[in-house]
């Protein structure tokens, strides 16, 4: 029997080639995404073996409860310094001053986006810096940049580079080196930094205090790590913390594994969407490889094959199938995957010397998974073969196909089932927003698998209206037909499209809702034209100098300006906004709040004002007392609630009276709204203003749009992020539809010759297999946009108590859908296509 | 009508025409210097023995199939050396075919299967022509309906209705009633007749049936690539009668080109 299924596979190799294919391509993944992750976590595990080389012990600065990286660094003392130093199992001492700083660029601009700007002390040992030009600063207004600094800001060697720090004033300093990192690397995951002398870095970073934000110890010989440290305890005390080198890095090692793990996740997720998709690909296959064989398999059983070895020998095709396809994709993703490493590390931690490891488990994995895919997806149509009955043999094949009504059933029940998950959920049925939010998730969820059975019944209309576009040509007519001619495979092959671009939609109209929601949030609150903030990115927060407002007050045009100092304070002993201004009252107005309870003038000392629900959460009310502790404050205050807003995002927080913001993170101001007087040109009092604040570079003067524009930056790299999803979606759709192509256009060979024989062209051929490729494509991608808005529209719904109350639709995005699934469908259309208008006349007309 | 025309034209002829297939040991000659021809108007029958030839001739008469040697006219058109796309086209305008198996094309209604010809040369065909032979064919009523629909002498109707729907210069009808009973092959046959008697139609019939070759006006007998024998008017028993010698006759003819 195995004998037969081998002969039976090596007759229908091209068929079988593409079959493969998916599961080729999902294992690849599969194994890709687990050899990547492995790799990136050895080459941060390299990366991080340099840090503090050669030290044994670390002291740093204690890290105070709940209050995060905004607080303002203690360091390690000088005393503590001093009394290390005199440990006599000390050999070697090495002081890191590191914080992150602002630097202007050639542009005037601060440098960097994402990633940090930070200022360190020269001689810091944390990392080696290997000196490419000039020399080490030397005096205080000396400094050496990173390279990865020299190409972001566009200064060099000799150039005078301005910089600050959150408390200091902008400075001057002379570029006297440039220098890199071991390994060759321009920067450390493409952190730009400012290498100063100690005292300077001091000043940077403590305000000239003689301390330090980590102190590395060397033991003396014949001291272990472990000794140091319980020797060190008396000298470290209270003040900071000790812990061992290793410790250390092996704590850099867990923070990086957590964080590539994403990257794993994200590539795994491709890899499961293909192995899903392929699923549909290959159960298409087996089924028609076995319509097409059902003569021979009767005749088999009409001289006594059983149905077990039927089914069996089905299986064992999928079987060998499964093994050589996923055994090729495991090979193929662990040279990926391996590959992907170098792109990654030069790209995100600019590093050029990657290790590649290779865990035993990722071909493994990727094996297991082609091989139980491709069997499973098989066993359906295996099951239906065994069940032929030998009489087959002797009839004359071609029937008409099975009905539909089982799977159409099921999926109208499936698809109620789901519906009403979501109709619960949305209608808030359940207690709790949570369970009211998984219903309606799973409930779309459930929609997507019925809709998903129900595209067979879906092709006869679908097909036929989509039709309509084509029915000026003949040979479009007759394509069209036959894209309608057998609905379950066209069906099979459409869900292979619609499952990606169903995925890639919801997706994007769930982004691009959140994001108009918040624009109309911000347009039908927001009453000011004009604002003044920093990017988000810069690395010390954007801040601007409060004197600097009487003068913008002061602008022709300029209504009312309000200026607006932030930090996130203890309040009660939990973490929250809180907001101080001169001119409370304005500035709620500005925002488009408003007042429930109590009042908003003149906030006097110990006096504060609150939203509803931020109130709630402490359980106080009007009149009540609570106690704030500010990020450089250093005593807890009372406040007495003067005042209640109703919630709305933009004035959410506590608000007290501007004279505490002294002991803000930032004590000076970081956005200020200003309201244009009706009747002044916009433009001509944005030019005002921006001359008063000419002499600030880390703020701008931004209108709606700008402000918008830049709020709303992170979606729109998201929305560019999930593109990469349907481009896989689509490798795999081309696969499906050529497949079926190719054995649509095997079954219909006596078809062809006939009509080639009537004296259809070769073009009129060619023509008719598009048309129905190009349908069938449509069909799927109609499909997928149609379902992908209703899950998006779903999940925003429910989201809507949260905020989210616009339903947008990326039309453009949608467009672009569309237009990839037409070339799919040519693309796909091009091998059978070319096959078909080829066919033999005489051999496809004769009968033996 | 000029096709009643009693000065009967060739509408096909062959001349000269070989046919090998394969090379070497392995080759067979299908056809061996065959030359004949069809006149206008007329029903004929190709009959002859498996192997005998009787399908090639007939495919390299329709431009099919290509002949190694000799010449094929289709009316005043010469077939031989025509590239494909005259081929396709000559197929298209001046040719009628009727085949074995239906072959009608089960994505369109017998109405669409019947102007799928003119539907693929762009055109329209004449209505009052179409009526006449749906009528004649006793379809009328079934126009609408898809080829599973239909009765297996239906569907064969459908496909002489299109053969006959272009007017071609010859129509090839190839074993045309060898899927049929006995009944639904006699009105298929009937209608071939009629169509020739009625309309002046010229029909070329492969079949290796004595029933249905008595319907032709003519029978040309095929034997190893070469014709043996031409018959008039003949009959079920004078083609069963002929067939029973034909050993006779295919060593007689052997001798002859020996």
């Amino acid at each position: 029997m195995l004998r037969a299924t081998l002969k039976g596979m090596a007759a229908r190799k091209a068929r079988l080639i593409l079959t493969s294919l998916a599961v080729v391509l999902g294992s690849a993944f599969i194994a890709s995404a687990l050899v990547l992750t492995a790799s990136i976590r050895a080459t941060v595990a390299d990366l991080s073996g340099d840090a503090y080389r050669g030290a044994d012990v670390l002291v740093q600065p204690l890290e105070p409860e709940n209050r995060g990286d905004r607080l303002v660094r203690d360091g390690v003392t000088a005393e503590t310094l001093a009394a290390i130093e005199s440990s006599e199992d000390v050999a070697e001492v090495s002081t890191t001053v590191s914080w992150m700083v602002n630097a202007l660029g050639e542009d005037g601009k601060i440098v960097g986006g994402f990633a940090p700007t930070l200022s360190v002390n020269w001689g810091d040992a944390s990392v080696e810096r290997e000196l490419r030009e000039g020399r080490a600063p030397e005096t205080d207004r000396e400094v050496a940049v990173s390279a990865q600094f020299v190409t972001e800001s566009g200064l060099g060697l000799g150039d005078t580079v301005t910089a600050y720090a959150l408390d200091t004033d902008e400075t001057a300093y002379e570029i006297v080196g440039v220098y890199g990192y071991s390994g060759g690397r321009d920067s450390l995951s493409g952190a730009t930094e400012l290498a100063f002398t100690t005292p300077e870095a001091q000043r940077l970073v403590f305000g000239g205090e003689d301390a330090y934000t980590a102190v590395a110890v060397t033991a003396a010989s014949g001291v272990s790590a472990d000794d140091l440290l319980a020797s060190l305890e008396p000298a470290v005390g209270d003040e900071a913390q000790a812990i061992t080198r290793q410790a250390y890095v092996d704590d850099l090692n867990a923070e990086s594994a957590e964080a590539t793990k994403l990257i794993g996740y994200f590539l795994l997720g491709f890899g499961l969407i293909a192995v899903f998709v392929s699923v549909f690909l290959i159960a298409n296959t087996f089924s028609i490889v076995i319509a097409g064989r059902l003569k021979e398999i009767a005749m088999m059983r009409a001289i006594g094959a059983g149905r077990g070895q039927i089914t069996r020998s089905v299986l064992a095709e999928a079987g060998l199938l499964g093994a050589v396809a996923s055994v090729v994709g495991a090979g193929i993703g662990v040279a990926a995957g391996a590959g992907l490493t170098s792109v990654v590390a030069n790209g995100f931690l600019d590093t050029a010397s990657t290790s590649v490891a290779i865990p035993w488990t990722a071909p493994l994995a990727a094996v297991a998974v082609g091989v139980g895919v491709t069997v499973l997806s098989a066993l359906v149509p295996a099951v239906r073969a065994s069940k032929t009955p030998p009489v087959e043999a002797m009839r004359a094949a071609a029937k008409a196909d099975k009905p539909i009504l089982g799977v159409t059933v099921t999926g109208l029940l499936v698809t109620l089932l789901g519906a009403t998950g979501i109709v619960l959920g949305l209608n808030e049925t359940f207690d709790g927003d949570n369970m009211n939010l998984m219903s309606a998730a799973v409930g779309a969820g459930v929609v997507f698998v019925g809709v998903a059975l129900l595209t067979a019944w879906l092709s006869k209309p679908v097909v036929a209206l989509l039709g309509a576009v084509w029915s000026w040509s003949f040979a479009g007519r007759l394509g069209r037909l036959n894209a309608a001619r057998n609905p379950r495979r066209t069906a099979v092959t459409a869900a292979a499209l619609m499952i990606g671009v169903t995925l890639v939609t919801a997706t994007a109209t769930l982004l691009t809702s959140v994001k108009e929601s918040l624009a109309a949030q911000f347009e039908s609150s927001i009453q000011a034209e004009l604002f003044i903030t920093g990017p988000v990115t810069s690395s010390v927060p954007a801040t601007f100098d409060p004197e600097l407002m009487d003068d913008v007050r002061a602008v022709d045009g300029v209504d009312t300006a309000v200026e607006l100092y932030y930090d996130v304070a203890q309040v009660d002993g939990t973490e929250q906004s809180v907001n101080a201004t001169t001119d409370l009252e304005g500035g709620i107005a500005l925002f488009g709040g408003e007042v429930v309870e109590g009042t908003v003038e003149n906030l006097a000392e110990g006096q504060t004002v609150v939203n509803e629900s931020s109130a709630d959460l402490l359980g106080a009310g009007l009149g009540d007392t609570v106690a704030m502790t500010f990020s450089r404050g250093t005593e807890s205050r009372e406040f007495t609630i003067v005042g209640i807003l109703a919630d709305n995002a933009d004035t959410d927080g506590w608000y007290v009276d501007r004279s505490y913001a002294t002991e803000f993170y930032t004590p000076k101001p970081t956005t200020a709204l200003v309201d244009v007087a009706d009747g002044a040109d916009v433009e001509e009092v944005t030019a005002d203003v921006e001359a008063v604040l000419a002499d600030e570079p880390a703020v701008s003067v931004q209108n709606h749009e700008e402000y918008l524009a830049q709020v709303t930056v992170f979606f729109d790299y998201a929305i560019i992020a999930i593109q990469l999803l349907l481009a896989l979606a689509m490798i795999v759709a081309v696969i499906g539809v050529v497949n079926t192509l190719v054995l649509s256009v095997l079954e219909r060979t006596r078809e062809l010759g006939m009509l080639r024989a009537m004296g259809m062209t070769r073009g009129q051929t060619t023509r008719m297999v598009t048309v129905e490729s190009v349908t069938i494509a449509l069909f799927g991608a109609l499909l997928g946009v149609g379902t992908g808005l209703l899950l998006g529209w779903i999940v925003q719904q429910a989201l809507a108590p949260s905020g989210i109350e616009e339903f947008a639709v990326p039309t453009a995005l949608i467009a672009a859908y569309l237009g990839a699934a037409v070339l799919v469908g040519l693309l796909a259309a091009i091998a059978p296509a070319v096959r078909a208008s080829k066919v033999d006349i005489l051999g496809a007309i004769s009968y033996e | 009508m000029s096709t009643a025309s009693p000065v009967k034209t060739t509408a096909v002829s062959a001349e000269g025409v070989w046919k090998a297939y394969g090379t070497g040991e392995a080759q067979v000659v299908a056809l061996r210097d065959v030359s004949v021809q069809f006149a206008s108007g007329a029903f004929t029958a190709i009959m002859g023995p498996s192997g005998s030839g009787k399908s090639t001739l007939m495919h390299c008469l329709a431009g099919l199939d290509t002949t190694d040697r000799g010449t094929v006219h289709i009316g005043d058109t010469p077939v031989t050396g025509l590239n494909d796309k005259a081929l396709t086209k000559l197929r298209r305008d001046k040719i009628g075919f009727i085949f074995q198996q239906f072959n009608l094309l089960p994505t369109l209604t017998a109405e669409e299967n019947i102007t799928l010809p003119a539907a693929i040369a762009g055109a329209k065909a004449d209505p009052d022509w179409l009526k006449k032979i749906i009528h004649t064919l006793d379809l009328t009523d079934r126009l609408s309906h898809k080829p599973t629909e239909l009765s297996g002498g239906q569907q064969q109707r459908v496909a002489c209705a299109r053969a006959l729907a272009t007017r071609p210069e010859v129509v090839f009808a190839d074993e045309p009633t060898g899927n049929l009973d006995t009944r639904s092959g006699a009105e298929v046959l009937r209608f071939l007749r009629t169509s020739v008697d009625d309309f002046g139609q010229t029909i070329v019939m492969v079949t290796h049936d004595p029933g249905a070759a008595a319907y032709a006006d003519r029978v040309v007998f095929l034997a190893d690539g070469r014709i043996v024998e031409d018959m008039a008017e003949p009959t079920a028993d004078k083609v069963i009668d002929k067939m029973k010698h034909f050993e006779e006759l295919v060593a007689a003819a052997q001798e002859e080109t020996a």
